[in-house]
């Protein structure tokens, strides 16, 4: 897989996982209960984690990156069957069968999100 | 919802040979019946997930846990490890039993949290460590859990 859909991956996943953990109530109960983790803390590691990860793009992705969080909670977007699941349009043919599977950045021509091809 | 419909078909190892946190953690997700490259990715998120504090619940079990886009469904795998592996559990002691659990970020029946208490609640039940420890297949492991309601 391309190193920086990978990282953007990482970034979308941790992300998520912050989320999860400041607005569901559930899983901050599971997570103190169950393992004893301070919520508090594991926010503050989760941030420091994703600046840096933010940090380690190239600008030219970076800048793509910040435009697309501006206006999306997810930057990047699985493309199942086809279609892309940010908005939910076709993507091109050559984007859905790349060959090298994630091997490239590719971007949703409709709604710009970077795209992650699921098998 | 029953927690066996969430196990794929090889999802059970009684006889994992890893002896350390990373390589356990890698050959669970090994379990999920996954490709290569997603693998990694959920290898590194699991690890992140350790790093906010083991999933090690003690009792000797632990469920590592992550959502992330790589993974299309909820997943969920069992590993067995006769010697036990030095998972910096709460207790201090070494983890035999590994429920690993992978969903992705947005799952439409939500059933990834009910999941997650589920193990959590079998997990302190009675005697249960004793039961996980001698199990000797797969199909047996399913009835351990049907037997407790989970
Ligand atoms: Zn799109």
């Amino acid at each position: 897989m391309h190193q920086h859909l990978e990282t953007l991956l990482e970034i979308q996943d941790l992300k998520s996982q912050k989320t999860e953990l400041q607005d569901t109530e559930t899983e901050r109960q599971v997570q103190e209960e169950v393992f004893n983790i301070s919520i508090d803390d594991a926010l503050d590691a989760l941030d420091r984690k994703v600046v840096e990860m933010e940090e380690s793009l190239p600008a030219p992705i970076r800048s793509r990156y910040n435009r697309l969080a501006k206006r999306y909670p997810r930057v990047v977007a699985p493309v199942i069957r086809g279609t892309c699941y940010g908005c939910f349009v076709s993507v091109a043919t050559a984007v859905s069968s790349d060959a090298g599977r994630n091997e490239e950045i590719e971007y949703c021509e409709s709604c710009g999100r970077f795209l992650y091809l699921v098998d | 919802m029953r927690l066996r419909d969430f196990f794929a078909a090889g999802a059970v190892n009684l006889d994992l040979e890893s002896e350390t946190k990373d390589d356990v953690m890698r050959e669970l997700v090994s379990l999920l019946g996954i490709d290569e490259r997603s693998r990694g990715i959920l290898f590194k998120m699991l690890k992140r997930r350790e790093n906010l504090g083991s999933t090690g619940i003690g009792k000797g079990i632990a469920i590592p846990h992550c959502r992330s886009l790589v993974a299309n469904e909820l997943r969920v795998a069992f590993g067995r490890s006769e010697k036990g592996v030095d998972f910096e559990a709460i207790d201090g002691k070494p983890v035999h039993f590994f429920f690993l659990i992978v969903a992705p970020p947005l799952e439409v029946s939500n059933q990834y949290l009910p999941v997650l208490g589920k193990i959590a609640q079998f997990s302190k039940e009675e005697g249960v460590e004793d039961r996980l420890r001698s199990i000797e297949s797969e199909d047996e492991f399913l009835a351990l859990l049907d037997e407790h309601n989970v």
